[in-house]
């Protein structure tokens, strides 16, 4: 475990006042919000800055950090040097109980449930108390919500000794994929969350399913956007034709005298469920190119014997 | 190699949350969830909230309320507004995606 310089995450200097930390944190939080910040790695700096102020916008956490950072620059080994924190009493002010579950090994050590083992806090004999729910995003294919599948997850799940230290742990689960799940969605693995306290029971885990993007599908809730590209005669003329869909090959009809842009819908065909969704085709028209001779007679001939003009027909 | 089980779960809005299962889930109090739902900042026009269960969509919007008015000290009302505008930043989001934009 290394030891984090939260004076350094928040960018302050150590003789910060409250309120030069609560607008330094406010300025890393619009930054950093994961639910408006483009960085890759804004969940884990939202958890850092939080995790920072909650230690330094709370005096006695603050006071006992500060002295134990005497000792310690950032990056640097570190075992919280036992009853470190002998003399400070948390008021618990500043961040949550179930904040715990989003916050480092380092901070759970020093504040959370590893302090609260070690005989500190609440943890008095019989003290229970359930596991920390926990979220995760899990990425599947759009087929996969066809099919349904199942997917592997790794996880690094907090595990406390019996010295209450805390360190991380990979957790793998095979996960089954319902058919018929939408992106947002969530799906709840009982019991697989954080591990209760005290032989209270383990808290649940929530998957928030995301598809992974494939430019040939666009999903909005449960109907599915695709463009096939068809040729001039094929939609001129009406065909019928056979593309691939998340669902597999399937044979469509292409009305006689289609234009680009036109949606077919396929009911039904879009993600299954209770209220399917549907499978919407937006024919796009490619031309052949005139890279010879015979192609380039044909468009000759089409030119002199149709009259058309498309900027006439727009009005243009 | 080794053979892990399969862990299946409940596919959430097939089957909803409780009262307390979402408050736990957002690590909050029921009171936090109760008090949004009377203001109308939560599940509003929700078919299942008159019996006090909750959706996917629910759980997203309480986290991200709950996560804005920690993060920004936000008024619930505030946080509120900011969660419609995201909301609605990804339903646009998504229509230009769906028409190909």
């Amino acid at each position: 475990m290394e030891f984090k310089d939260y004076y350094q995450v928040l960018g302050v200097e150590k003789t910060a006042t409250a309120e030069e930390i609560k607008k330094a944190y406010r300025k890393l939080a619009r930054k950093f919000h994961p639910d408006v910040s483009k960085e890759l790695d804004a969940e884990q700096r939202m958890q850092e800055i939080n995790e920072a102020k909650a230690v330094l916008s709370d005096p006695e956490k603050r006071l006992a950090y500060d002295q134990l950072a005497q000792q310690y620059h950032s990056g640097q080994d570190f075992q919280p040097p036992p009853d470190w924190d002998a003399g400070f009493e948390y008021s618990g002010r500043g961040f949550e109980e179930a904040d715990l579950g989003e916050f480092s090994d380092f901070f759970a050590n020093l504040f959370g449930q590893g302090s609260r083992q070690r005989g500190g806090g609440r943890a008095g004999r019989g003290y229970q108390m359930r596991g920390e729910d926990r979220h995760a995003k899990v990425v599947i294919d759009l087929k996969d919500a066809y099919l349904g599948a199942t997917r592997s997850i790794t996880l690094l799940v907090p595990q406390v000794d019996a010295q209450g230290r805390v360190s991380s742990k990979e957790h793998t689960l095979n996960v089954g994929i319902p058919k018929g799940v939408k992106a947002g969605q969530h799906i709840r693995l009982s019991g697989q969350g954080s591990p209760g306290i005290g032989g209270g029971p383990a808290g649940d885990l929530f998957l928030e399913i995301h598809f992974i993007p494939d430019p040939r599908y666009r999903v909005e809730g449960r109907d599915v956007h695709q463009t096939v590209p068809v040729t001039p005669w094929e939609a001129a003329l009406g065909a019928s034709i056979e593309t691939p869909t998340p669902s597999g090959i399937v044979k469509l009809k292409v009305p006689a005298g289609s234009q680009s842009g036109r949606r077919l819908r396929l009911k039904g065909r879009g993600i299954p469920g209770p209220d399917p969704g549907d499978l919407y085709v937006e024919l796009a028209v490619v031309l052949p190119p005139a890279d010879s001779d015979k192609a380039r007679e044909l468009y000759e001939t089409m030119a002199r014997e149709l009259a058309f003009d498309p900027r006439q027909r727009k009005g243009g | 190699m080794v053979q892990r089980a399969i862990t299946s779960g409940d596919l959430i809005d097939e089957a909803t949350l409780t009262l307390d299962e979402l408050a736990r889930a957002c690590s909050v109090e029921t009171d936090w969830v109760i008090e949004r739902i009377e203001s109308g900042l939560l599940a509003d026009g929700s078919p299942y909230v008159a019996s006090w269960r909750f959706t996917s969509h629910d759980l997203t919007r309480a986290r991200r309320m709950h996560q804005l008015e920690r993060d920004f000290e936000a008024a619930p009302e505030l946080a509120a507004l900011a969660a419609d505008l995201i909301e609605e930043n990804q339903r646009l989001k998504d229509r230009l995606r769906a028409a190909g934009l």
